[in-house]
């Protein structure tokens, strides 16, 4: 359906990688292999870790 | 926006034994789609009795409308429309949709959903991944539009390897 997938560029890893609208399949599959409560958790996470970063250059904004 | 803890939104209105349908990437990310979002979005059933349930799970979570300098919170009357009402709240942005896609109402999405357990005794009910696509596709705004992707991709994946 998305067409031919390219394949990672390192010489020793042949497993597909992005497909040809560049969506990293390996994290689809790492995201289909956690349950919804995990994935929610990995989300959460990165998220908390923005806000922890944007606060503490509230005061000299990154530009 | 001072949070956007997803779990705790969902647990709460959860042990509230609200009816509702997580819509909007929130339901793409539970089912596997690898991208991330700063809200809540749920489609809630508007019968008295739910929206009295989702009355005190907004109270709990302290929920006031977004941008709003008086700091409003919602009422049964706002909730029991099909309006849209985006509420900020201690544990992030929640949107409570009466309808989506048009005027599709909880009654209209049940058959599109399933349910996912997030946790002990956490339920909730979310929009089917091809579904949410589809409505993706009629909203066809940019933002809906730069999603389609990795919606289509994820399908793609479940399709193939389950």
């Amino acid at each position: 359906m998305l067409g031919e997938m390219l394949t990672a560029s390192s010489s020793h890893q042949s497993v597909p990688l992005c497909d040809d609208n560049g969506v990293d399949r390996a994290q689809i599959r790492e995201m289909l292999r956690l349950t919804p409560e995990q994935r929610l958790a990995r989300v959460q996470e990165f998220v908390e870790s923005v806000f922890e970063i944007q606060a503490l250059n509230e005061e000299r904004p990154v530009r | 926006m001072k949070s956007a803890r997803f779990g705790e939104t969902l647990r709460v209105l959860a042990q509230h034994q609200i009816e509702f349908i997580v819509v909007g990437m929130a339901a793409g990310i539970l089912q596997g789609v690898p991208l991330t979002t700063l809200d809540v979005d749920i489609v809630h059933h508007r019968t008295p009795e739910n929206v009295r349930r989702l009355l005190a799970a907004l109270t709990e979570l302290h929920a006031v409308y977004r941008g709003n300098p008086r700091n409003l919170s919602p009422s049964e009357s706002h909730l029991i429309g099909p309006g849209h009402q985006l509420l900020s709240t201690t544990s992030g942005d929640l949107d409570c949709l009466g309808a989506i896609d048009g005027a599709k109402t909880y009654e209209d999405l049940l058959q599109f959903s399933r349910e996912l357990t997030i946790g002990p005794n956490a339920v909730v009910r979310v929009l089917e991944l091809s579904t949410l696509l589809e409505v993706k596709r009629r909203a066809g705004r940019p933002k809906d539009i730069a999603v389609l992707p990795f919606l289509e991709a994820t399908l793609d994946e479940i399709r193939k390897h389950g």
